[in-house]
């Protein structure tokens, strides 16, 4: 039964995403049906790999700064007695829900209303800021559900012997190592695949060669190459981290109580809140504000409107990114158990390397292999949205699932084992009670995630259908500023709200009395 | 006959070998020990008999009936008739002592649950803290609630690794003696994995001492102590 | 067990049912480059008139189109598409160069000039826009404002300039056309004076707008529609035709290609026939200022008009010929410093 189970799920993954992705790596080996490395060795002249440089270091710096600043707030409203905190723990998550083209374009506008700083905000230094501001939310909950997940006791065996300061140096820091890494690592990949906020304030990067070599040259195969190469970048980071980290938490997502030590605050807490206030406005308030001056500088009538050009859309949004995340939670089940009981480890350098394929060389591999007659059925609906949805985020879906099952000894399914259990009864009635919450993250995060998917979507996409983002992106181009700043405030806001239910009845669902201690 | 037969047992996690060709019978009834310092390999070979591991080559034999052989399991744990007290217990947290008790129960689709739960709680008095999870359990109750849960489905024999070894030292002896009395009250076979070797001489038969993955005697708590082997008496010395 | 199979066997259904609800046969699929703000209220009005249900695919220039185009050539094997309807020629000429169109000679499109149309009638243009150039009026006067191209080269406009990346879209098409009309050399040479001279190269033809909107540049080279669009939301902007003593203003005509084994042709070559109107014409002009190709559509007196602007006289195949062959010299062209 489990060996079945594991069998279908592996095909299935192998048919939706792997052979799509294939036949574009195998063709871009050829050139007029024989084997050529030219389309490789392209990519080693030196603008391209200047470009590839340029990127790296953008990202690095993006990474850096977004686990800097994500690990600082992770800690201040992990660790600390501080007030609201979990007012600003939401609020803080806010910029993951705006899709980062829209961010972009009101912190150009923000400085230009504000007369200055242009230099600023059309360079390198423009991409990294906004890219960080982006992109610290998700430093901030991989490193503080890390820190939630330490136990007191480490600390209080420190507290016996030195300062704050030191078990935070000597004690914390070293514990959730593996999590600041791993933040680094996600961001890395995220910002060096990010096309949108480069192209928008004209910073050259390598994403802006791959979308020159599709858009302007319909070079597939030149593209990529290129991107094998992106990949290529990401994929020997996570060997690295996997050489010095043998098998620690890669982003772990449980929301269970631990005994969390929590350090009093003073008089400093006066001066933690303006910092946490100045932050926001940075990273919230602005972008929120520019989009709600822009829209309010319409008429009246421009968020009815927004609402009314959106509303068809609203429904098919959410269906189909409830779907994805559905399907997102099983297959990332299946593979997290493969890789975490089965001990099969290389199951997730597959999903990284489909993570880290440009959206658009998914999108048209996604097109080449099911658009035929046999598959148009797939094709013509809406199930290639769901695909689109699983090739690009099952990595994100598998790793958060992974994490929360390594929290679980194997001995638990192993005496229900023992005991007669079947797969499926071990998987039901011990595996998943225990990791429900963080089952729950993971589809939480998928969904978000697909609720805001553009680069695959907006190839695959059935024609007289359409969903949010693509909505947003296709109506920006002359249409009025305020009615796409309305749009977007609207986007925000349906986010808000479906996140909303599903915390909501996802309470409502689980009252859990027990806890892991 | 030997209740539980290794023949030639060799099992490797990737290049580390852990077991190196054991053969060792275990008999019906009796309470054996398998004694070694950590890393010995004495957790893999309880797992093998479990059928929680695969060996990669030899046989095993539960009375008598082969269920493994070479890198095959031929009997899956589940119908081993084994329990298997964990060195972390394995209580599931989610779960109150009533439900983990009744689990089993319920799979195998026994009747009178609720009155073989009762009994075997109270005779291990733990009928106050039914509907307590697990981690409002004292460390000692814990140990008692997954002896119960094992001991509910009637195995042919138990398997416990190191279940004392978190228990501090009024608590060993307590639950030491509760075990005693369980083998006077249930006539159960008993393979006990420890590091200890006053609880292996307190408790056992029959001691099996195990050194990288071998080995290196067998024999009575007297036999034991009073054992030639190099090893041996270096380990008891301690 | 039971209940979990029973339960995704009804999820299923219910899936494949929303699935083919949508499905219904008497259809037309178009694809489409023209910002959907504009192509929408017209396909709807299609849709009611003559009961065809339209399913359409929209793309944006601001995103290089590449979604819709690319989806296309990728679709070439199993078209799903039954007609493209482009804001420009070029992407037209790719895909009848990529083999993706078959010809056809819409009788709508009888009294329009053969030069909006491709020799072997794989595409058919209809409403042009123009480039233009969109100028700040706080920041230029009107007698200081350039009149022709050449005039962007001059000192006094160093770094006042700008224009979007001439790889995409009718950008692109507006640099071919100086290779096509001049000569390579000089051609060659405006671009690197226009180099020299500072020209700034934003991301698309809304973001040149909005950045002489917003004052950010003095005036910048676009497309009527975007201007049109600037002026009439208020912005302190104007636009004008340049060269129109001699080399004339670029013409960029909407373009409608049927695509090659598509499953809906003869929908689609309705379609066609109704995007190739006078009506529709005159609906463009008035929601983007296009100008109509057809002789005598009443258009209101503030949108241009063909009567009274020079056009520049190129061969749109040829042109197109040459964009391709510059290409790699354009995209040097964009990152040299």
């Amino acid at each position: 039964m489990k060996k079945t189970i594991y069998i279908i799920t592996i095909f299935a993954f192998l048919f939706l995403v792997i052979f799509p992705l294939l036949t574009m790596v195998v063709s871009s080996f050829f050139k007029n049906g024989n084997f050529t490395l030219e389309h490789y060795l392209y990519v080693l002249n030196k603008g391209t790999l200047f470009l590839l440089l340029k990127s790296i270091g953008l990202a690095f710096a993006v990474a850096l700064i977004a686990t800097l600043i994500g690990g600082f707030f992770a800690f201040t409203l992990t660790k600390t007695n501080l007030p609201m905190k979990n007012i600003f723990k939401l609020i803080f998550l806010i910029p993951l829900f705006i899709s980062p083209y829209i961010i972009a374009v009101s912190w150009v506008d923000f400085f230009i209303m504000f007369g200055n700083g242009k230099l600023f905000i059309y360079s390198p230094f423009g991409v990294i800021f906004i890219l960080s501001l982006i992109f610290s939310p998700l430093s901030m909950i991989i490193i503080s559900s890390s820190l939630a997940n330490l136990s007191a006791r480490f600390e209080e065996a420190g507290l016996m012997m030195t300062t704050n300061f030191k078990i935070i140096t000597k004690i914390v820091l070293p514990l959730i190592k593996p999590a600041i890494i791993s933040s680094f690592i996600l961001v890395f990949v995220l910002s060096i695949s990010e096309f949108s906020v480069p192209a928008f304030l004209s910073v050259n990067v390598f994403t802006t060669e791959i979308f020159t070599q599709f858009s302007a040259f319909y070079n597939y195969d030149l593209a990529v190459a290129n991107s094998i190469v992106l990949i290529f970048i990401c994929v020997s980071l996570l060997l690295a981290e996997r050489y010095y980290l043998a098998d620690a938490p890669f982003l772990s997502m449980s929301l269970k109580s631990h005994k969390v030590k929590l350090i009093e605050l003073k008089r400093s807490k006066y001066f933690l809140i303006f910092i946490h206030f100045s932050y926001l406005s940075l990273s919230v308030i602005i972008p929120v504000l520019v989009l709600s001056i822009q829209s309010f500088q319409g008429n009246e009538a421009i968020f009815g409107k927004a609402f009314s050009l959106l509303s068809v859309n609203i429904i098919n949004s959410v269906f189909y990114s409830f779907t994805g995340a559905i399907f997102l939670l099983f297959f990332g089940f299946v593979f997290a158990y493969i890789s975490e009981r089965e001990k099969i480890k290389s199951i997730n350098l597959v999903l990284l390397i489909t993570f880290g394929i440009p959206s658009t060389v998914l999108g048209i591999g996604l097109i080449k292999f099911f658009n035929t007659p046999i598959l148009n059925f797939i094709y013509s609906g809406y199930w290639i949205i769901v695909i689109g949805y699983l090739g690009r985020f099952i990595f994100i879906a598998e790793k958060l699932i992974s994490n929360t099952i390594k929290q679980i000894p194997l001995s638990f399914e192993e005496s229900a084992k023992l005991m007669g259990a079947s797969f499926f009864l071990r998987i039901k009635k011990v595996l998943f009670p225990l990791i429900s919450d963080g089952l729950f993250g993971a589809f939480l995060i998928s969904f978000i995630f697909c609720l805001g998917e553009l680069g695959t979507t907006i190839l695959v996409y059935p024609p007289g259908t359409s969903v949010m983002p693509i909505k947003v992106y296709t109506i920006m181009a002359n249409a009025p500023q305020s009615l796409t700043s309305a749009m977007s405030l609207i986007v925000l806001l349906i986010t808000l709200i479906a996140l909303i239910f599903l915390f909501t009845g996802h309470k409502i669902l689980t009252k859990q009395k027990w806890s892991l201690d | 006959m030997a209740i539980v037969s290794l023949q030639n047992i060799s099992k490797s996690f990737g290049k580390t070998p852990i077991i190196n060709n054991i053969s060792l019978d275990i008999e019906e009834g009796k309470f054996t020990c398998l004694l070694g310092s950590s890393g010995s390999g004495k957790t893999t070979i309880l797992r093998l008999i479990a059928g929680l591991e695969k060996s990669d080559s030899g046989k095993i034999l539960l009375n008598g009936k082969l269920v493994n052989e070479k890198n095959k399991i031929l009997l899956p744990s589940s119908k081993r008739e084994i329990g298997f007290i964990f060195q972390d217990l394995a209580l599931w947290p989610h779960l109150t002592v009533y439900e983990n008790i009744a689990f089993g129960l319920n799979i195998k689709k026994e009747e009178n649950v609720t009155i073989k739960i009762s009994a075997i709680l109270d005779f291990f008095g733990l009928e106050e803290h039914r509907n307590k999870y697990p981690n409002q359990l004292s460390g000692g109750q814990q140990q008692l609630v997954a002896i119960a849960r094992s001991l509910v489905l009637k195995p042919k024999m138990l398997l416990m690794d190191e279940p004392l070894a978190n228990l501090d030292v009024k608590l060993k002896t307590k639950i030491r003696n509760h075990i005693k009395n369980l083998i006077d009250q249930f006539p159960i076979t008993i393979i006990y994995v420890t590091h200890d070797h006053y609880e292996a001489f307190k408790l056992a038969d029959e001691i099996i001492v195990i050194n990288n993955g071998k080995i290196e005697d067998t024999g009575s708590p007297e036999d034991i102590q009073k054992s030639e082997n190099t090893f041996v008496k270096e380990f008891i010395e301690i | 067990m039971k209940n979990i199979k029973q339960i995704l066997l009804i999820i299923v259904l219910i899936m494949s049912a929303w699935n083919c609800s949508e499905k219904s046969s008497n259809e037309v699929v178009v694809y489409t480059t023209v910002d959907q703000i504009f192509s929408d209220p017209i396909l709807k009005d299609f849709e009611q008139e003559t009961g065809i249900k339209i399913k359409a695919l929209f793309d944006t220039e601001e995103t290089k189109s590449t979604g819709v185009l690319n989806r296309l050539i990728a679709e070439k094997d199993n078209p799903q598409c039954d007609v493209f309807w482009s804001g420009d020629p070029v992407r037209a000429i790719i895909l009848k160069n990529k083999g993706i169109t078959i010809p056809y000679n819409s009788p709508a499109a009888s009294d329009i000039d053969d030069n909006f149309k491709d020799k072997e009638f794989h595409w058919i243009g209809f409403s042009a826009r123009a480039r233009v150039l969109i100028y700040n009026t706080n920041l230029l006067k009107s007698e200081d404002v350039p009149n022709s191209i050449f005039d962007l080269i001059k000192e006094k406009y160093k770094g006042q300039v700008a224009i979007a990346n001439p790889l995409f879209g009718t950008t692109s098409f507006h640099f071919a056309s100086w290779f096509s009309s001049l000569n390579d050399e000089t051609a060659k040479q405006l671009l690197t004076d226009l180099k020299t001279n500072k020209i700034l190269i934003a991301t698309s033809n809304g973001d040149v707008k909005k950045r002489v909107v917003q004052g950010e540049i003095a005036c910048g080279l676009t497309d009527t529609d975007d201007a049109f669009v600037a002026k009439n939301e208020g912005a302190p902007v104007d636009y004008v035709f340049l060269d129109q003593d001699d080399l004339g203003n670029l013409i960029i005509p909407n373009t409608l290609s049927l695509i090659k084994e598509s499953p809906n042709s003869e929908n689609g070559k309705k379609l066609i026939d109704y995007l190739l109107s006078r009506e529709t014409e005159a609906k463009l002009a008035i929601s983007c200022a296009q100008m109509p190709l057809h002789k005598g559509v009443q258009v209101p007196v503030s949108i241009p008009s063909l009567d009274n602007i020079l056009p520049m006289k190129i061969d749109y195949n040829l042109t197109a010929k040459k964009l391709e062959e510059i290409q790699t010299f354009l995209k040097s062209w964009i990152e040299e410093n």
